[in-house]
């Protein structure tokens, strides 16, 4: 079956900044597609290129069968966005925004009205629904500008940082909207830097770092990828030397070795029960007292840093 | 192909918004009232029997009638007020998300920013014509049909000015300077005979002085010195096509592909 959006060596520049470089992806359709990366790694410019918002440099994309570049008022009607910063303005209300949105989006009254009303009683914001958005927070903001969305029910779904400035349990129940959203028919593009959220909500996360596509596959074949399946952290009361460094990847069973801080180590390995005994050892025989150690499973931040070297944070921070 | 429906949802969205702006909608009001209350009474006081006679037998109509004109033009061109403020808010970004052509969201914008407009006028429209009495319904029908397409012209001209014009201080200031030279040179406010002649030569191609007359006209009012109503009317449907052109155009070309930040 043909992918639902084709994308063609897709590049966009401002000015000298190659905010997208020459990207190459298909989204199945009914799938939710995580794209995890920093801020800045091109995630938002993706999703404004196949709203239409914004137009290539290079290459095009496909949504359903429509060009984005030849036909993107076609493309555009199987498009619903939710914008990263809320888009509304400060004079609005709640019920105004949705029911508008619904209207362009071509529902009836009838369906209008208990979508929206729908949206606004999930999302807790009824009983403030005549109010004016100036006097809202970001997190009720943001819960107005998914709401669009998920009255909508479009085709394809793209979602720019869903659960930013939300709270805890809002999380949890607009992760199981954007599921319900899956399972009523729609494909998922989900922008986030947020792990856990790529992790759980994703069928398959496509990692971006500076415009470029590092990798796209399921978050469990990707976790697979890293050499050495577990990941021992190790935070020391002192700075680590380079030499400790190289004999401690000597260890048999330790893949990689990659520092975060100078005192923070994270050490890839295979079978870390057995081989938990000899780091300890290690460290106590090289004089370096253990602050805190901690051993997991790799998550998508260990295959962020397995492709670039960097931790998303650290990439954010750069 | 256009669709109507959508053309009407995004104008249906401008109308909704402007009231939202409920302390600008008092302040106009109360210009309005000043305008005509204080000023044009005092005015009218002032000025001579055969002024008087040449714009129809009362100033103070001709002056009421064009005050309704310029009430029209400076809430028609807010739509422009609007546009900046959305881009402020990141909401141009949304509209063009929307399932709309880029043809439909520039004609609602001015059909919603026209309508608005003379919506919001409607009532001062009203009382004047109370004043001034109405002596031939179908000329007022002709010149209220006119002044519809005046408003969209006025808010599509607005729409192409700010798209052209990336500041909204800039925007702000433009304006002004244009308000005061497009109200000035044209007949809203003084009959043209009396104005000199390289001043007159501009006016007569000015939308405002096509709306001041043709309304005039429509209300009843008889001088020698109004355009006449088909050059008028002409003129107006001239400047109202090239502005939802030129504004369809400026869209597409500047907003289109993120040229508006």
């Amino acid at each position: 079956m043909a992918p639902i959006i084709r994308i063609e060596n897709l590049t966009k520049k401002f000015a000298s900044l190659v905010a997208v470089d020459r990207l190459n992806l298909d989204i199945e359709d009914g799938e939710i597609l995580g794209l995890l990366g920093p801020n800045g790694a091109g995630k938002t410019t993706i999703l404004l290129l196949l709203t239409t918002v914004i137009k290539p440099t290079e290459g095009t994309a496909f949504i359903g069968s429509y060009d984005v570049t030849r036909e993107p008022d076609k493309a555009r009607t199987l498009v619903g966005i939710c914008f990263q910063e809320p888009k509304l303005l400060w004079v609005s209300t709640p019920w105004d925004v949705l029911d508008w949105h619904a209207k362009v989006c071509g529902l009836s009254s009838e369906e209008r009205k208990k979508r929206v009303r729908w949206a606004l009683e999930e999302l807790e914001l009824w009983n403030e629904r005549h109010k004016i958005i100036h006097t809202f927070s970001g997190g009720m903001r943001k819960r107005v500008e998914i709401a669009k969305v998920l009255i909508q029910r479009p085709k394809i779904a793209i979602i720019d940082e869903p659960t930013a400035q939300i709270d805890i349990v809002g999380k949890h129940r607009i992760w199981n909207m954007i599921r319900a959203l899956r399972d009523e028919g729609s494909t998922i593009l989900l922008a986030t830097n947020e792990l856990y959220e790529a992790d759980m909500l994703s069928d398959r996360v496509a990692i971006m770092h500076r415009g470029k596509l590092l990798v796209c596959d399921e978050p469990k074949k990707l976790k697979d990828t890293i050499l050495g399946g577990d990941v021992i952290e190790v935070i020391l009361e002192k700075n680590v030397s380079q030499k400790s460094l190289e004999e401690l990847k000597k260890i048999n069973r330790v893949v990689d070795v990659l520092t975060t801080e100078p005192n923070h180590l994270k050490i890839y390995l295979n079978q870390a029960e057995e081989v938990l005994p000899q780091i300890t050892e290690f460290f106590m025989k090289a004089r370096m007292p253990i602050k805190s150690i901690h051993m997991s499973e790799p998550s998508l931040d260990d295959v962020f840093a397995h492709y670039t070297g960097l931790t998303i944070e650290e990439a954010q921070r750069k | 192909m256009i669709s109507l429906r959508k053309v009407w949802t995004v104008a249906e969205r401008d109308m909704r918004m402007f009231l939202q702006y409920k302390f600008l909608l008092i302040m106009r009001a109360i210009w309005f009232l000043a305008q005509i209350a204080l000023f044009g009474l005092v005015v009218n006081k002032m000025v001579s029997q055969a002024v008087q006679q040449a714009v129809g037998g009362d100033y103070f109509n001709f002056y009421a009638a064009g005050i309704i004109i310029t009430m029209l033009y400076s809430t028609a061109v807010f739509i422009g007020y609007d546009i900046y403020e959305e881009a402020d808010h990141g909401v141009i970004e949304y509209l063009l998300s929307v399932p709309v052509s880029r043809k439909e969201l520039v004609i609602g914008r001015s059909i919603g920013g026209g309508l608005r407009s003379f919506m919001y006028v409607s009532p001062m429209m009203l009382f004047v014509l109370y004043i001034i009495g109405i002596s031939n319904p179908l000329q007022l029908v002709v010149a209220f049909a006119s002044l519809f397409l005046f408003t969209f012209g006025i808010a599509g001209f607005s729409i192409t000015l700010a798209v052209s014009i990336k500041s909204s201080d800039r925007f702000d200031i433009s304006l002004g300077v244009i308000d005061a030279l497009i109200v000035r040179l044209s007949t809203t406010l003084y009959p043209i005979a009396y104005m000199p002649s390289y001043y007159a030569n501009i006016a007569k191609f000015n939308p405002l002085t096509f709306a001041a007359d043709l309304f005039r006209w429509g209300a009843g009012i008889e001088s020698a010195f109004l355009t006449p109503p088909a050059i008028a009317v002409l003129g107006i449907v001239s400047f109202f096509s090239l502005f939802t052109f030129l504004g369809i155009f400026l869209h597409e070309r500047k907003i289109e592909g993120g040229g508006w930040q």
